[in-house]
Order: C-alpha cells, then sequence, then structure tokens
C-alpha cells in the first residue's frame, strides 16, 4: 500500500494543476487548436520548461538518472499523434483531463470517456501483435534524447528550448498573435 | 499567506503557474519514483485487469502478461490520484457537483442532447487511447514526460496532434472557425 502512496500524491498533484488551469474543459482544449484560447499551449510549454530544467539540472549533479526514455519511432508516434489529435478535438479531452473532470463531478466525463478508454485499451491491447511491430518497426531510433541523438550540449537545448517558449509567450501575450474572437 | 489562500481558491490559474506546478511534478515523479508521468497506460494495465476477470484466454496475450501486465501498476495509483486530484480542485473553488452538459460551446456545436454527448465522448475516448497506444503514450505520458527528457518522439507526436487537431477542428466548426 505504502508504494501507492507516492503516486497518489503526485497524481493528486498532477490532476489539481489540470483542474485549476482549466484544461478539464472541452471549450479550453478545442479553442487551442482555433488560436483563440491558448491556455494549454502555455501550460504545456511552461511545465516542459521547468521539468526539463529540474531534470537535466539534477542529472548534471548526479543526484538522479533518467528513467526509460520514451522511444523514437517516426512513422509510430507521427501516426498515434494525427489518431490522437482528432479524438482530443473532437472530444475535447485527453487520458490526463478526462480523469481530473471526473473528478470535478462531471458525468460525461466519468462514464462515457473512462469507458471509451477502457474500450480503446481493449481494442489497442488485443491487436497490439498485428500493427504495432509494424508500425514501431520503421525509423526507430530506440529510448533516444535530442543531445545525445545530434551530439549537442543538452543545457544549450534546454536553454535553447526556455528562450523558444519566452518569446511564444511574448508574442502570445503581448503582441497579441492570435485571434480574439471567442 | 491570505493572497496564497485567496488564490488557491480561485476556480482558474494563470496556466503558467499551473504548469510550473504540473513541471515540478513531473521532476518529483522522477527523482522519487523513478517513473514517468501518464495516463494512457494506466488504462491499458485496468482493461486488462477486467479483461481477465471476464475472459481469461483471451486476455492471456504477451501484451498483457508484460508489456502492460494487468496489474495495479504504479501509472494505476497515479490515474486514481488525477482524479483525486481533480476533486480537492474543484472542493477548493467549490465547484465540485455531479453533472452533465456543462459546456456552452459544445451545445451550439452539436446541439443540446446529452446521447449525442455521450456517443461523441465514448467514440472520441477510443480513437486517443487507439493513437496513444501507436505513438507511446499521450498528452502526459509522450508529450510532457517525453518532452521534459527531450525525446524526439515527444516533439514529432505534438506535431502530428496539433496538425491532426486543428483540421478535425476545421472541418467540425467549418465556417465558425
Amino acid at each position: 500500500m505504502t508504494n501507492y502512496l507516492l503516486p497518489l500524491i503526485l497524481g493528486a498533484a498532477f490532476g489539481f494543476s489540470l483542474n485549476k488551469a482549466g484544461l478539464t474543459r472541452y471549450a479550453k482544449i478545442v479553442n487551442v487548436f482555433r488560436f483563440t484560447d491558448l491556455a494549454v499551449l502555455k501550460f504545456m510549454m511552461t511545465a516542459l520548461v521547468v521539468a526539463m530544467t529540474g531534470l537535466y539540472v539534477l542529472r548534471g549533479l548526479g543526484w538522479i538518472t533518467f528513467p526509460n526514455v520514451p522511444a523514437t519511432y517516426v512513422a509510430g508516434n507521427l501516426i498515434g499523434g494525427l489518431i490522437f489529435g482528432v479524438g482530443m478535438a473532437l472530444a475535447g479531452f485527453c487520458p490526463g483531463t478526462c480523469a481530473a473532470g471526473s473528478g470535478e463531478g462531471k458525468l460525461d466525463y466519468l462514464i462515457p470517456g473512462m469507458l471509451g478508454f477502457l474500450t480503446g485499451a481493449v481494442l489497442f491491447g488485443l491487436t497490439y501483435q498485428q500493427v504495432f511491430p509494424l508500425v514501431s518497426k520503421i525509423a526507430n531510433y530506440g529510448n533516444v534524447v535530442l543531445p545525445d541523438l545530434w551530439n549537442l550540449n543538452p543545457y544549450l537545448v534546454v536553454l535553447l528550448f526556455g528562450l523558444i517558449a519566452v518569446l511564444l509567450f511574448y508574442l502570445i501575450d503581448r503582441a497579441g498573435m492570435f485571434r480574439k474572437k471567442a | 499567506m491570505e493572497s496564497m489562500k485567496t488564490y488557491i481558491r480561485k476556480e482558474l490559474w494563470s496556466p503558467y503557474v499551473a504548469g510550473a506546478v504540473l513541471g515540478i511534478v513531473g521532476v518529483l515523479a522522477v527523482w522519487l519514483s523513478d517513473s514517468l508521468l501518464g495516463a494512457s497506460g494506466a488504462f491499458e494495465n485496468l482493461a486488462g485487469i477486467l479483461g481477465k476477470a471476464a475472459a481469461p484466454e483471451v486476455f492471456d496475450t504477451m501484451y498483457f502478461n508484460f508489456i502492460m501486465p494487468a496489474e495495479i501498476t504504479w501509472g494505476v495509483a497515479l490515474l486514481f490520484g488525477i482524479i483525486l486530484g481533480g476533486f480537492f480542485g474543484a472542493l477548493t473553488s467549490r465547484t465540485f457537483k455531479f453533472r452533465t452538459m456543462d459546456d456552452d460551446q459544445w451545445k451550439k456545436v452539436f446541439g443540446p442532447q446529452l446521447w449525442k454527448r455521450w456517443i461523441l465522448l465514448f467514440v472520441g475516448a477510443i480513437i486517443l487511447e487507439y493513437g496513444a497506444g501507436i505513438a507511446g503514450g499521450c498528452t502526459s505520458g509522450l508529450a510532457i514526460s517525453g518532452g521534459m527528457l527531450l525525446a524526439p518522439a515527444a516533439f514529432l507526436f505534438i506535431g502530428a496532434m496539433f496538425m491532426s487537431g486543428i483540421l478535425t477542428t476545421l472541418v467540425i466548426y467549418r465556417r465558425s472557425y
């Protein structure tokens, strides 16, 4: 039971942040695809900049090692992303925000949403052998990270990513580089 | 201190603040648990548990035995935590309420019928989970957790997701896009 305490607490903080960012709402998710509300983008980019800075610094200090890095297999990552985007634009949630929204009392998320994810999981699991080896074979680079793949200084990449994010935030917030129409 | 309390009770935070919280959680998950945040994988574990209970032979596969084992994993506990987190968040802003059809924009686009919303959300969730399976993770397990490690997979996924998300929204909204 104690092994489950930590992920429960971490998950609760995760769900709390999704709730406070408003990502448990259909409109918030879909409007990022319409460029009328870029909160999702700001939320994701901030999380990425904070986390990658923390992780690369902690690894540099020798305090942590990276866990299993998500594998890069170009065709599968892209095809999966294309399928995922269709579902996200249609439903206005993703697996994490559906779970957090269920906790807020949204029965639309708790019942058809969660049942849909379970059904999709059954379908994927039962077709895994036929589908996955095929798509994961093409351009498979394994569990690689960009700085290693391109032989770049990791801190430079993190810094560059941070600068790009800040520039993006500046353009979004100050220059009003998105449509105001709701 | 008082202003912090007021902020916690607010229904909506700045996405920068909420995003920073998620970033810290992502670091802590690696630091304390040597694990990555995720959500779609937990549904695979749960599907295995339910499937093995209902039809043990059908679910006696390499996938549900080894790749995504039918057990209460770290990720499953995390998923329950996410639900709890949504609950706590809603409690602090006093917005917790069992409800359906709470989005005006949805009603404008798809109409007020509840059955239609439930069918579309059910289908959408199936598409999402299948896509996440192919890609190797979802918005949290791949985009955030992979991106924070600078895995190319994450950026390929994010690019593809935005591309098809924008196209799908264009089709759904047509003139009112």
